[in-house]
């Protein structure tokens, strides 16, 4: 890990919280991972946040290592139904099909999806139906240990997504920027098997959200990542990939209260000022 | 393929492998005193091909009542030949019976026919096991996912006959359990000497 000098990364804290703050962001959190020089820049990286659908990328690792680890089989069936149990009572929910990314998979009902399809689906259209399908597969309790093993810590996974009882009772998923960061590091990293860490990465790369950290950069950035909304939380964080150099890893999570476009914009600008101050500078001198 | 053309086959003449997941003709508590035989005759579906072209009733094919999803062994999962009991072939008439009085068609959920003793939905042995059993999601156009439609072909389903039970509306249900007993078939050719 390299360090800026301190007067620069004060500048940049400075410029970020700027701009957070143009965007009403209430709180605000990033760390940025640079594979290219080392250099690990943080603010408020501890803060937990509601992770809103950022922990689906944890349920994503903890799915494609069950598979490393032949507990389940990528193409296998998974009998697709919209009945779940909450996580503070056991009360019987469902989820909200207007609300789901995929509303096409509530065709399925009653007949199977294969896991790995309701994988992609689960990230690259944020299906809230096909993540609890998947978390209910491999189970809280799993999915929790594969995360600790693998040393992330700052991702608290403890329901699956649209438990609105678990909700109001305050019994939410949360995480920190330095857990995103551990869990795309991880992700990258030798915990999975090459097949499985190459299938995340591709899953991740065809994100259809794309108005905050790729709306930031230049056009031939590719960009591995997941958004996560709620009314109260806007987030980002994903792996930047860049032909020139080595990757890096951004992660920012912001309470607002503002409207949706706004402060995707505002991640977006963040996304943008992280480029200009800490990787552009890198590319051109190299 | 025809219904007619499956082989019938004794479980207890199968490899130990399936033997072990099937459990032929061995009993079964469901949790109290009471205990079942599990069937011990099946039919052999030679691949999952033949399961989807084989009618086994006019408006029923032999997949639509075997669909499994990854909670069943992988043997019985991926392996062919599958093995499903006799039974089946009565659950089916019923079905073609229920589809009449309902005047639509039926849709059975993965997992909502036959099911082997070895599926991870636990549980005590349930008619599931004997393959008498479909969790009916859908008929026609109408979910069976509340009280009212539930309730509505929980009636239709009854007015079979008395040796058909259909499970009253529990919170929270996404179907319309269906069943005809722990009935177990043997059939002509077969002896349940040994």
């Amino acid at each position: 890990m390299t360090t800026e000098p301190a007067g620069k990364t004060e500048m940049w804290r400075a410029e970020l919280e700027r701009i957070a703050r143009d965007g009403k962001a209430s709180a605000f959190a990033l760390v940025l991972h640079d594979f290219e020089t080392g250099l690990h820049f943080a603010i408020d990286d501890r803060k937990q946040f509601h992770a809103a659908s950022t922990i689906k990328v944890a349920v994503l690792f903890a799915l494609l290592r069950a598979i490393d680890e032949g507990r389940l089989r990528a193409d296998a069936p998974l009998h697709v139904r919209n009945r779940f149990y909450s996580a503070v009572d056991g009360a019987l929910f469902r989820v909200d099909p207007e609300s789901d990314g995929y509303p096409q998979l509530y065709r399925s009902i009653g007949r199977t999806a294969k896991i790995i399809d309701l994988a992609e689906w689960m990230i690259v259209s944020s299906s809230n139906l096909a993540t609890n399908l998947l978390l209910d597969l491999v189970g809280v309790e799993y999915a929790t240990k594969v995360l600790r093993d693998a040393e992330v810590h700052g991702i608290a996974l403890r329901r699956g997504v649209d438990d609105e009882l678990a909700f109001e009772r305050g019994f939410n998923n949360e995480v920190t920027a330095e857990g995103l960061f551990q869990l795309f590091a991880a992700l990258r990293g030798d915990v999975l098997s090459k097949q499985s860490r190459e299938r995340a990465i591709h899953i991740l790369l065809g994100q259809r959200f794309t108005s905050m950290i790729p709306a930031g950069l230049p056009a031939h950035a590719s960009v591995a990542h997941k958004t996560g909304e709620i009314s109260t939380v806007c987030h980002d964080a994903g792996i930047i990939y860049l032909p020139e150099r080595e990757p890096y890893i951004l992660a920012v999570l912001t309470e607002s209260t503002a409207e949706g476009e706004r402060r995707r914009e505002t991640i977006a600008r963040i996304s943008e000022a992280i480029y200009k101050l800490a990787i552009q500078r890198e590319v051109a001198s190299t | 393929m025809n219904f007619s053309e499956l082989r019938t086959v004794d479980g207890l003449s199968l490899p130990d492998e399936h033997r072990a997941l099937l459990r032929p003709g061995e009993p079964s508590a469901n949790g109290t005193d009471i205990v079942r035989h599990l069937p011990r005759f099946f039919f052999e579906v030679p691949s999952w091909s033949d399961a989807k072209e084989t009618r086994i009733a006019q408006h029923f094919r032999l997949s639509e009542l075997t669909m499994v999803d990854c909670r069943e062994s992988d043997l019985l999962l991926q392996g062919f030949p599958h093995y499903v009991p006799c039974a089946i072939a009565v659950l089916a008439r019923y079905l073609e019976d229920f589809r009449i009085e309902a005047g639509a068609s039926i849709y059975v959920a993965a997992n909502g026919g036959y099911r082997s003793p070895a599926h991870q939905f636990h549980g005590p042995a349930n008619t599931h096991h004997w393959a008498t059993a479909a969790d009916i999601y859908r008929v026609g156009d109408t979910y069976l996912n509340d009280a009212k439609s539930i309730e509505k072909y929980r009636r239709v389903a009854e007015s079979l006959g008395s040796e058909v039970f259909a499970k009253p509306y529990c919170e929270g249900d996404d179907h319309l359990h269906f069943d005809v007993g722990f009935l177990a078939l043997t059939p002509r050719t077969g002896s349940e000497t040994g």
